[in-house]
């Protein structure tokens, strides 16, 4: 595309009629001062110097540097002509990412190296590497971390039950049409719904179905809740049940994607179902099969609702997830210094866990292409 | 991509004489049979939630502490739940209280997710086609950096952004608390991520042949995308905007945290009726319907763009 | 087992109380008139009377109301005399959105009188487990959006404590007539430094339910006796005769259904969950001689680990064998409604909410069986100066006053919004004598918190009998009232502890900790926040919530 552009671009290129530059560079000044200016303004008034006019709101400064950006997108595609347009595809999404979280992330570094308890008469208090520290030391954070680990496995499970879904779905059988919309409705309720509907009332050991069909066969007052592995079991089912869909529909899209003949021919030459699949299918959809992973475990790892609803991390912690931790050390303990340096310490091994399946799984999928 | 055919000894024949059957054909009977099968049994897993959740919305109170599953068979449906909607036989004529605190909810849910995964939709498709197309650079930060930057936007835990934002929106910041603008806005961010990267498997499959005969006869890059590129990329936007929509109507965590008497949205309703006076199922079962109706609906419409809409994705 | 009920024991009872006095003057027309002092109040009542009897009759017992009845009881109530004064205003008001109760109660009862003033009522609704902390968050980032805050007593500590809310116009405290509050809610309760802050709109405590047809039951009368139980069959009023039949309980049926004694609640519930807990300690743990039971006064150093608490511990972990499967994973709402309202279950402590849905809640087969008293006692109870347990005759009661109570707080903010006298007009509206009867009686989340309230005859329009609604009520004013009654500090940041103390005790009832072990944890965990919170602070605080 690059090429493209360049030849397309030749033209343009050398050619950005200086009166278009300067344009945009005006535009782009203008624009700057401005911001800068409400800015200015914005702290005078919030430090209190009784002569600044009174316009400047953080609303006024919010809007200020959406004219900023504006101008700056306006500004790009004047003064770089072709880049600037390919540019501009980029920006808005970047600039609106950038802005919405660059003040959380500041913030939320800095409380994280405070002892902020919400109910405290010192309020906010920096604290060094104290709450670093606690984190380290603190057992139940850790057993919730190895929570994770088992809940990522299940996600593997919920991909390979996905992906044989996808191949029957993939085939050519009546009522697809059926199937694929039946299939694509857990996804459609709520997870607060699926926690109450499913987790404590389906499986409900007293008045749920699932009890009244065990104990029709014979296991009356099974605890389904009781013991740690059931209680996990339990919740990995249920959240495998609304989430499958999700990946369900991507890897179906790609195997719908795959050319007919490809499939025939191999079958033509003879090969087995089997090896028609691991060395012809599978390597095709290692793609979308590692997107539709990454964001799996990325929600995943994120799981609260169906947990807090249904066990609230019991028993005894043997389902709690460092979502629902942090959440009751921020929320219900109102200890929100440590639960912030807990969230950022989670942002990093989440973003080195990610880092390292990208890279692994990308060269897999090179090895295998 | 080349395609290696692999020779391998034919499967041994099994033939029933008596049946007529070969073995091709048996294994095929065997293959639809199992196939068809393990369609019903997850059809039944997936349905029978549903079904305990738009039959117990039907249910009174010693239906369900009696574990009663089949409706006019073991009970007798009642509209109990769906009064509490205000949407019951009885109560839809009527002025009702209960109904016009469900519709703000529904109508804050509806217009919160559809501008949010709409905004999302277009913004990520547009920064997932430069991502695709265009080789970026900002200070050492390359395309695939800029694109696992948004993914990472996914992984922060919502609870650290609670008070950030709770202070971002107060009425002498951005005064967005209690809007549904601030709502939407933090949802776009949200999904984002999901829309780009979605996206760019899409844009990757589209042969660039296209566009470089495009760019050729003089079209724009802009021009370009919309005339040659929207079109082909159709489904993969409807696609994308659904899923955004239905993570949007799901949310529950910053619309709490956010919202207080103006912008409320289902799940908070839904969360609602865990209530000191116990759980009222029916009208849970009754709202996750009314809650889940919507979005069937428009599965079902659309299924096809759904699985349409991502199928260009992986054919590399 | 049948010891003489406690509140006939002479030795707790307080002597001489309004409703003895007024009993002994002879006559239940005597008994239902004369209210506080003779002579005008006694005029008053009459009149009020015709009212209270009217709400009583909207819309009568056995039927739910409607938001139709609940807005004619708010016009019948309605004695503001403020005829559009408040024309323009706009309030907000944060509370509950609690299915049926709270703000969806509060809504049409304000309707009228939203009409009368011409003021405009905004409304805030959030889930329980979701208004604290958002209170919380409001405060610490500057957010305060809302004139009314339904709030609950413990979070004095936090709300008045900063200087947020505004103080009771002397009118307001005339017309609501403070005195009629029960005992636990005077002051300290509702105050801070000395200015009155709350208008009470509710009353909590934890009282005892119990199937009273179980324990009148001949047959198990014969097994308990066949087995060595102690005593004669009937219901338990000490925690050890608790564990004992609940034991004995197990495996039996009553009526073809499996028999069950006590429910535990065990699941983490954002703090609540640990009230339940505090039930079945309360006994061993308050000492009639010593008004702290939770820290010790001086130091705020915990005394959740002390051989009371851990008694109280063991208790549950021995008893949960015999409560239904999965009874560690019942929170608060599963053990009175999913359970002992739906029939499983024989002895609940909960509060008083229980009682008042066994016939005006749906799910409830209980009807005619449900007897109620104060929570169980102790032949002991352990001294925290000796280290030592004393035996107490007549048994150790220590009614846990659980939660304290709702209550509506006037926001300083509503002073710069100019909206304050309609804020405090509303709220001494929605937290009048007969207003107030009504959603006593009603479901709607509020029990009965002022003497007023317990006229059983008043109840007996809505309730089956006078019995049963004496019984009811006097299980609640026995323990709002009682001379031992345990109450929680009103200190900043309460709830963190339970929530630090639910979570360890979560992993001795999973059989992962040994008690003893989960108790200092739990106790070390509260030592954290004490200091995180600032222990002097805390020490002060908590004397003066002591009184």
């Amino acid at each position: 595309m690059q090429q493209a552009l360049g030849r397309g671009a030749d033209v343009a290129v050398g050619g950005v009629a200086p009166e278009r530059r300067a344009r945009g560079r005006a535009l782009l000044i203008a624009a700057s001062v401005i911001a800068l200016v409400v800015v200015v303004l914005q702290i005078a008034a919030m430090i209190g110097w009784d002569d600044a006019p009174g316009i400047a709101s953080w609303r006024t400064v919010a809007l200020a540097v959406l004219g900023w950006f504006i101008a700056v997108d306006i500004a790009v595609v004047l003064m770089h002509g072709v880049r600037g347009e390919s540019a501009l595809f980029l920006l808005p999404a970047l600039q609106l990412t950038a802005a919405f979280v660059l003040f959380p992330t500041v913030f939320g570094l800095y409380v994280a190296f405070t002892n902020w308890n919400l109910s405290a008469e010192q309020g906010r208090t920096f604290n060094g590497l104290d709450n670093v520290r606690a984190l380290f030391r603190d057992a139940d954070f850790w057993r919730s971390m190895l929570n994770m680990v088992y809940y990522v496995i299940a996600v593997l499970a919920q991909y390979v039950v996905a992906f044989g879904l996808a191949l029957l779905l993939n085939q050519d059988i009546r009522g697809r049409k059926f199937f694929r919309v039946v299939f694509l409705l857990p996804f459609m309720l709520s997870p607060v719904a699926v926690s109450f509907m499913i987790g404590r009332s389906i499986l409900d050991s007293q008045f749920g179905p699932v009890a009244q069909v065990l104990g029709s066969l014979g296991l009356d007052n099974i605890a389904l809740w009781e013991d740690p592995w059931p209680a996990r079991i339990n919740i990995m089912l249920m959240d495998a049940w609304y989430s499958i869909p999700f990946m369900m529909v991507l890897l179906l899209a790609a195997l719908q994607g795959i050319p007919h003949e490809v499939l025939e021919s191999a079958t033509i030459d003879g090969a087995s179902g089997r090896q028609t699949f691991f060395h012809m299918i599978f390597p095709l959809m290692l793609p979308v099969s590692l997107t539709a992973v990454v964001l799996r475990i990325i929600f995943e790892l994120k799981l609260i609702d169906v947990v807090r609803v249904v066990t609230n991390g019991g028993p005894g912690g043997a389902t709690d997830t460092v979502t629902l931790f942090i959440f009751r050390e921020g929320i219900e303990k109102a200890n929100v210094g440590y639960a912030t340096a807990l969230s950022q310490f989670y942002l990093i091994c989440v973003i080195v866990l990610v880092t390292a399946i990208l890279a692994i799984a990308g060269r897999w999928v090179q090895k295998f292409s | 991509m080349a395609i290696t055919s692999d020779r391998t000894a034919h499967l041994p024949e099994i033939t029933i004489p008596s049946v007529g059957l070969s073995g091709r054909r048996l294994r095929r009977t065997i293959g639809r049979t199992f196939t068809y099968g393990a369609l019903i049994a997850w059809a039944f897993v997936c349905l029978f939630p549903i079904f305990w959740v738009v039959s117990t919305s039907f249910k009174v109170a010693q239906d369900i502490f009696q574990g009663r599953i089949l409706p006019w068979l073991q009970f007798q449906p009642d509209w109990k739940g769906w009064e509490s909607l205000g949407l019951s036989p009885s109560t839809i004529g009527e002025p009702s209280g209960n109904r016009d605190f469900f519709l703000k909810h529904a109508m804050n849910s509806v217009t919160i997710s559809l501008a949010a995964a709409a905004i999302a939709t277009v913004v990520g498709a547009l920064a997932a086609y430069g991502l695709t197309r265009f080789s970026y650079r900002f200070g050492p930060w390359r395309n695939k950096d800029i694109s696992f930057w948004f993914l990472s936007q996914l992984i922060l835990p919502p609870i650290a952004l609670a008070m950030p934002l709770r202070v971002l929106y107060r009425p002498d910041g951005l005064d967005l608390l209690d809007t549904r603008t601030g709502l939407i806005l933090i949802y776009v961010i949200m999904n984002l991520p999901i829309v780009i990267w979605i996206m760019r498997d899409q844009f990757g499959s589209i042969p660039l042949e296209l566009e470089q005969a495009a760019l050729v006869d003089g079209a724009t890059i802009w021009q370009t995308f919309f005339r040659i590129v929207v079109p082909l990329a159709g489904p993969g936007f409807v696609a994308a905007f659904i899923l955004a929509l239905v993570f949007c109507w799901h949310e529950y965590f910053f619309a709490v945290v956010l919202s207080g008497a103006n912008s409320p949205t289902l799940p908070i309703q839904l969360a609602g009726q865990v209530s000191s006076q116990g759980i009222r199922w029916w009208s849970i079962a009754a709202l996750s319907t009314a809650a889940i109706a919507p979005l069937a609906i428009i599965g079902i419409l659309l299924e096809r763009y759904i699985v349409k809409g991502l199928t260009a994705g992986a054919v590399k | 087992m049948a010891e003489e009920a406690p509140r006939n024991n002479p030795l707790w009872r307080r002597p001489a109380s309004r409703r003895t006095m007024l009993k002994a003057a002879g006559g239940a027309a005597a008994g239902f008139y004369a209210f506080g002092l003779p002579g005008k109040a006694y005029r008053r009542a009459l009149a009020q009377d015709d009212v209270r009897q009217q709400i009583l009759a909207i819309p009568g017992g056995g039927s739910q109301p409607t938001e139709a009845d609940m807005q004619r009881v708010g016009e019948l109530t309605l004695s503001s005399d403020k005829q559009g004064a408040f024309k323009g205003q706009k309030l907000t008001f944060l509370g509950l959105n609690n299915a049926g109760l709270h703000n969806l109660v509060f809504r049409p009862l304000s309707a009228a009188w939203s009409d009368y003033t011409g003021c405009e009522i905004e409304w805030i609704d959030l889930p329980q487990d979701q208004v604290f902390s958002r209170v919380q968050q409001s405060i610490a980032s500057g957010t305060l959006d809302f004139d009314l805050l339904e709030g609950g007593a413990p979070w004095e500590g936090d709300i008045l404590g900063k200087g947020l809310a505004s103080e009771m116009p002397e009118a307001v405290k005339a017309k609501l007539d403070l005195s009629d509050y029960v005992g636990l809610l005077q002051p300290p309760v509702g105050t801070w430094d000395g200015k009155t802050y709350r208008v009470s709109i509710d009353g909590d405590c934890h009282n005892f339910n119990y199937r009273s047809d179980v324990f009148a039951d001949p047959g198990l009368a014969g097994e308990w006796t066949a087995a060595g139980g102690e005593g004669e069959w009937g219901v338990p009023t000490t925690w050890q005769g608790v564990k004992a039949v609940s034991a004995f309980m197990k495996g039996k049926q009553f009526d073809g259904q499996d028999l069950y004694g006590i429910l535990d609640v065990c699941k983490p519930w954002g703090g609540f969950g640990f009230y339940f807990f505090l039930s079945r300690a309360s006994a061993y743990a308050k000492h009639p001689d010593d008004k702290a039971w939770l820290f010790d006064a001086e130091t705020m150093k915990p005394r959740i680990n002390n051989p009371a608490y851990l008694r109280a511990l063991t208790d549950i972990i021995e008893t949960l064998p015999n409560e239904p499967a999965d009874q560690v994973n019942a929170d608060g709402n599963r053990t009175w409604s999913e359970q002992f309202l739906a029939g499983t279950g024989t002895m609940c402590h909960w509060w008083g909410d229980l009682g008042s849905n066994v016939y005006t809640n749906d799910l409830s087969v209980v009807q005619d069986k449900v007897g109620f008293s104060i929570l169980p006692g102790s032949p002991d109870v352990y001294n925290a100066k000796t280290g030592a347990f004393d035996m107490i005759p007549g048994n150790n009661f220590a009614p846990n006053q659980a939660y304290i109570g709702w209550g509506l707080y006037v926001m300083q903010r509503s002073v710069e919004a100019g909206v304050n006298e309609a804020a405090w007009d509303l709220a001494a509206h929605l937290g009048g004598k007969d207003l107030s009867l009504w959603t006593a009686v009603y479901p709607s989340g509020f029990q009965p918190y002022r003497n007023s309230h317990f006229n059983a005859e008043e109840w007996a329009t809505v309730y089956p009998s006078v019995e049963y609604a004496q019984d009811y009520l006097d299980s609640e004013a026995d323990s709002y009232n009682h001379p031992n009654g345990a109450v929680e500090p009103r200190i900043p940041g309460i709830f963190q502890y339970y929530v630090a103390a639910e979570i360890e005790l979560a992993k001795a009832f999973a059989g992962e900790a040994e008690p003893q072990a989960a108790l200092d944890a739990a106790a070390a965990e509260w030592e954290n926040i004490t200091e995180q919170l600032g222990r002097e602070q805390q020490v002060a605080l908590y004397q003066a919530a002591l009184g």
